[in-house]
């Protein structure tokens, strides 16, 4: 019986180590392990053994069964991990990746929202106002006279009940004014009119940014540090920022920005307006809520506004303006996210 | 407005090149935009004269010519231009001289002939176009001059005047600037001044809310003819054409000292001269020859007795009848101030802007007006000869001075500096503000400071912005309304573009004939647009998507998804605000683009863009009607119509096609401010616990008639309350149009439906019930059979 295990032991296992595959396998364990396989029928042989042979041989049965069991785990093991290898052998990595189409957001948005971003770390909130503005809010309450030249229909948008297409974000200071008292730290992005001829630098609607700080000891050393701050925030601490006096009804000083930074090809650029608010605009603010919350020799603020679709055009590269409200996916395509 | 530096010179003595003074001015608050340069500024170019000219050997079009530049040795050139003699003189570039573009001119042979230098045209002098070939000079030009001298360069500066400051509008206020920024030494001609009397019986005012000052000087005697060379060079460096001595140094002094002057010939005026406003009706014939009508609003000058009428539309423009001519013997010089507002309005109403009008609109003064009339009288004496009435006659009066107060501590706090109020005072004092008990006593010429801030903000340009020191305040600042709407606009952005959708951005302003079309109330039109196709504010998103569909399409896309955010514009109605912000979408093309597996692209249908508003939370839909929709659903928002979701006209769909493109457009529009309000928990709701117990899922396969929407189905499987049933799925759906696995007129329609219980697993049976009674339902109220 010794040598009919060791002979069976030999055939097991080369029988295993012969499969090549899971069902091989398989046919391998129940010839030699089933229910009815050689080596079940083989224990059956123990019944005719004497008692003392009976331990020594079922020992070494046992040990075939171990020994098998374990031979086919382990074939088993390496034939599946075989497959598995084999699974992704056939597949061409280098195909393109194939996703659900990508769209994007317009690179106008993407510029608003980095500027609000900026401010909101500064503490300023969004304020919002209509397109459609009264001449008050958009000239008499920011100090522009009666004859100024900007109210003139060649220049301005009006409609036939005497309003008028707002010909900047800056209406929307005397709203939040109006509305609130100080302190206030508002941006309002927004669009703004102008009867300007369309061609590759103009639109006759644009994009604005408008901010305004209003609150007891508001300097002019307040106002160039946010601008400072948002700038090279917005473009790198390298940028160089120049500050012109310049004249603007409804602030006094009043100041062009200039500005250089690689972002915008090295260039000096002129990219904003502001200024201290002018008295004579917290004077009408106050008429009109009937009350001197802003008082100016309690209170002072500054204000800046700014084009945002220029910076946009010189931010994507592009050299017509149009550009940007065509919505060409070739373009729109660059900026999905 | 144009500055010439050789002017600015007259009145500055500096030593400071061009683009130094232009860096000042711009700091000043004078932004210098261009400089722009006439003349010749090349050295090593003279004038040379040609002695002989001869065919190239090797070139037909070229000649090679001797020419003597001075130098005592002729030099030989070749040369290519045709349009000359020998014996003229032309410029000569000799070796070593840098041209216009940075072109070096060296000896050099061309075509195997050598050549010591370039004879030049003018445009390759930089002056100008010119005529073809080489520019011809003066046959008594000395040889040897160099072009330098003969076309002395004359740098000009473009400057922006800020309408704030008419002192700037005039070479001696921006050399007073110039000169308090530290930019040299400021000249300033102190002409003498003539006593003045009141005399109405020369010089009058009848309007005196359109003239605070008007003066009249006679000058007898005059001899009108062409202005001395000086003067013509002066008044053609900032762009104005010669007319006559008289009328040339009028417009001198006008843009030496910002004064607009104007000269009568005496000859025809009778009586005094005087301000009064027009009758309704009177006629005027302006020195262009121009035709006027006018109005009591226009302010005109006119004689007492003179049978002329109108002689002048004050401030504006002298008129044809008593201009100053050959003829003129005597002239009546008038310098005056007349009102910004009435200038203006005057000036627009007869589409008449002269140099004299904007200088008047933007303010002049009563003491710069007695300045400028003695300097122009000294002038017309010098250059015309003849004798000045010994007094100016004057009418109205010089206002006495300002006195504006500064407190230092506003100066202080306004600016954050730190300056004392003797360095304040000292400040100011560059400006001519002489410090006096109550204040500062203003020039005459800055009628623009009234205010202590006005006075503030000098203190800054001169203390300069680069002195302060920058300081940052930050805060915490409550999120506004706006601040919200903001942030639910943007994550809506970002969710449509992970959609698949691209942002666009449209002109608010477009034609009016498809805003009417979607628009849902109704449009608003501008009173004076820029041409009809941006007449109207926009009622709707979609026709502006659909143009950039087209504009897509043309350029070659097959797929397009568009979404857009933006202010839609309409007669307000009832519970409508005028101004609203609305989203809208427009789709059509492919599901997905071409790619390696070679799956059948399925095309865009409505239930893609139904699916991606369905997504957005409280969104419901109900069948719906449109002139442009001949498929429309309403789309609701919490119950309510928010918007219009549907399939465009093949007719208007034609229209935004264009080439091979095939397919549907879809298109949806609808009010952001719902959807905003439906989601406004900072985490999505959704409380309850977590199902336990497993699902059952049973399918149902029915014959329907073909018009029996899925809709019905739902709802009478959903009717009744059927506490088990928690889902319902449409999965397989056909027709057969040869009526053999369907009959003809009916559709099958396969559905998957889910028990489920919260606190049990479900027997067999009470789904078989639950599932019995649903059928009972369908078989009722969708007249449904169960097939198979």
């Amino acid at each position: 019986m010794e040598t009919q295990i060791e002979q069976l032991r030999l055939e097991a296992l080369s029988a295993v180590a012969g499969a090549s595959d899971a069902s091989a396998l398989k046919e391998a364990r129940v010839r030699f392990l089933g229910k009815t396989g050689s080596v079940s029928l083989l224990s059956e042989g123990m019944r005719s053994l004497s008692k003392e042979e009976r331990p020594v041989m079922g020992k070494l049965l046992n040990d075939l069964r171990t020994a098998v069991t374990a031979a086919l785990e382990e074939k088993e093991n390496a034939l599946t991990a075989q497959a598995d290898a084999a699974a992704f052998a056939s597949i061409d990595a280098s195909l393109p990746g194939t996703a659900p189409e990508a769209g994007s957001l317009h690179p106008l948005t993407l510029l608003v929202d980095r500027a609000v971003q900026i401010f909101r770390r500064l503490g300023f909130a969004i304020a919002d106002g209509p397109d459609i503005e009264t001449e008050w809010h958009c000239f008499d309450a920011l100090n522009t006279p009666a004859d100024h030249p900007a109210r003139n229909e060649q220049d301005t948008f009006y409609l036939p009940d005497g309003r008028l297409l707002r010909t900047h974000t800056s209406s929307i200071q005397i709203r939040t004014m109006v509305a609130n008292p100080p302190p206030i730290r508002i941006i309002a992005p927004g669009a703004a009119y102008r009867r300007d001829e369309v061609d590759a630098t103009h639109l006759a609607q644009f994009t604005q940014m408008e901010g305004l700080y209003v609150a007891p000891g508001v300097s002019l050393a307040d106002l160039k540090g946010t601008i400072e701050f948002f700038f090279r925030e917005l473009f790198g601490s390298g940028t160089e920022i120049r500050f012109r006096p310049h004249f603007f009804p409804f602030t006094e000083p009043s100041y062009e920005i200039d500005l250089r930074t690689e972002a915008l090809g090295g260039k000096w650029m002129e990219l904003a307006g502001c200024g201290m608010v002018d008295p004579a605009v917290f004077e009408e603010v106050n008429k009109q809520r009937g009350d001197s919350a802003y008082d100016p020799e309690k209170v002072s603020g500054f204000a800046f506004g700014f084009g945002l679709d220029r910076l946009a055009m010189n931010l994507t590269g592009v050299s017509d303006i149009r550009m940007l409200t065509e919505n060409d996916l070739r373009f729109l395509s660059r900026f999905t996210a | 407005m144009k500055i010439s530096l050789s002017w600015l010179r007259d009145h500055l003595r500096t030593d400071k090149p061009a683009s130094e003074i232009a860096r000042i001015l711009t700091d000043a608050g004078l932004e210098v935009g261009a400089v722009e340069s006439n003349g010749v500024s090349t050295a090593k170019v003279v004038a040379a004269r040609i002695l002989e000219s001869v065919q190239h050997p090797n070139a037909d079009r070229l000649s090679v010519c001797k020419v003597d530049d001075g130098s005592g040795t002729p030099r030989q050139i070749v040369c290519g231009a045709k349009n000359y003699k020998v014996g003229d003189k032309v410029p000569l570039a000799q070796p070593g001289a840098v041209m216009p573009g940075d072109f070096k001119i060296k000896v050099g042979k061309l075509r195997g002939v050598e050549s010591e230098g370039m004879m030049c045209s003018s445009k390759e002098l930089g002056l100008g176009e010119g005529a073809d070939g080489l520019l011809i000079l003066d046959p008594a030009t000395t040889i040897g001059t160099p072009l330098t001298e003969l076309f002395p360069a004359e740098e000009v500066f473009e400057i922006e005047i800020t309408p704030n400051r008419p002192d700037w509008l005039g070479h001696l206020g921006v050399a007073r600037e110039a000169a308090a920024f530290g930019c040299g030494e400021l000249i300033s001609p102190a002409p003498s001044l003539p006593s003045t009397k009141e005399d109405a019986s020369i010089a009058a005012i009848a309007a005196h809310d359109a003239s605070s000052f008007y003066s009249i000087r006679r000058i007898e005697g005059v001899k009108v003819a062409p202005s001395p060379e000086w003067l013509r060079k002066r008044l053609e460096s900032v762009g104005l054409r010669p007319i006559n001595n008289i009328v040339d140094i009028t417009n001198f002094v006008m843009f030496e000292t910002g004064q607009p002057l104007h000269a009568f010939d005496a000859g025809t005026v009778a009586g005094a001269l005087g301000v009064r406003m027009a009758a309704e009706g009177e006629k005027f014939t302006a020195l262009d020859g121009s035709e006027h009508q006018l109005t009591p609003c226009d302010p005109v000058i006119a004689d007492s007795k003179g049978a002329q009428g109108v002689l002048a539309l004050a401030g504006i423009t002298g008129g044809k009848a008593s201009g100053v001519s050959d003829g003129t013997t005597s002239i009546l010089l008038e310098s005056a101030v007349f009102t910004p507002g009435i200038i203006r309005r005057a000036a627009r109403a007869h589409g008449l802007s002269t140099d004299s009008s904007y200088r008047f609109e933007r303010g002049v003064d009563a003491a710069g007006a007695l300045a400028a009339s003695a300097r122009a009288t000294a002038l017309i004496l010098e250059v015309t000869g003849g004798n000045a009435s010994s007094e100016l006659a004057v009418a109205g009066s010089l206002p006495a001075p300002r006195v504006v107060t500064l407190r230092g501590d506003r100066v202080r706090s306004l600016l954050g500096i730190d300056l004392d109020d003797a360095g304040i005072a000292a400040l100011l004092a560059k400006l001519g503000l002489r410090q006096v008990t109550d204040g500062f006593e203003i020039p005459a010429w800055r009628n623009d400071l009234t205010r202590e801030v006005d006075l503030i903000e000098e203190v800054a340009r001169l203390h300069g912005i680069g002195n302060i020191t920058s300081r940052l305040h930050a805060g915490a600042a409550l999120s506004s309304e706006a601040d919200r709407s903001y942030d639910f606009a943007l994550s809506l952005r970002r969710r449509l573009a992970g959609a698949g959708f691209h942002e666009a951005r449209s002109g608010t302003l477009t034609g009016s004939r498809d805003q009417e079309a979607f628009s849902t109330g109704g449009v608003i039109a501008v009173r004076n647009p820029m041409g009809e196709e941006h007449s109207t504010l926009r009622g709707s998103l979609i026709p502006g998507l659909l143009d950039s569909v087209a504009r897509n399409l043309r350029h070659g896309a097959e797929s397009v998804r568009l979404f857009e955010i933006g202010r839609v514009y309409q007669t307000p109605e009832k519970n409508k605000a005028e101004e609203r912000l609305r989203l809208g979408l427009v789709m059509t093309g492919r599901v997905h683009g071409e790619n390696w597996r070679g799956e059948p692209a399925r095309p865009l249908d409505l239930f893609d863009l139904k699916g991606v508003l369905s997504r957005f939370g409280a969104v419901t839909f109900r069948a719906a009607s449109h002139a442009r929709l001949p498929l429309a659903l309403e789309i609701l928002i919490s119950g309510k119509p928010a918007g219009l979701l549907g399939i465009l006209s093949p007719a208007d769909a034609r229209e935004v096609m264009v080439g091979g493109h095939q397919g549907q457009i879809l298109v949806a529009e609808l009010d952001l401010a719902p959807l905003e309000k439906s989601s406004t928990a900072v985490v999505s709701k959704g409380t309850a616990a977590l199902p336990k117990f497993p699902s059952v899922r049973r399918d149902l396969a029915l014959l329907l008639d073909a018009a029996v929407p899925y809709a019905v189905v739902e709802e009478s499987a959903l009717a009744a309350k059927e506490e088990l049933l928690t889902g319902i799925i449409p999965f397989d759906i056909f027709s057969d149009p040869k009526g053999e696995k369907v009959p003809l007129g009916k559709k099958s329609l396969a559905v998957a439906l889910t028990f489920q219980h919260a606190d049990r697993t479900l027997t067999t049976e009470e789904v078989n019930d639950a599932l019995a009674r649903i059928v009972t339902r369908l078989r009722e109220s969708a007249g449904a059979e169960i097939r198979g």
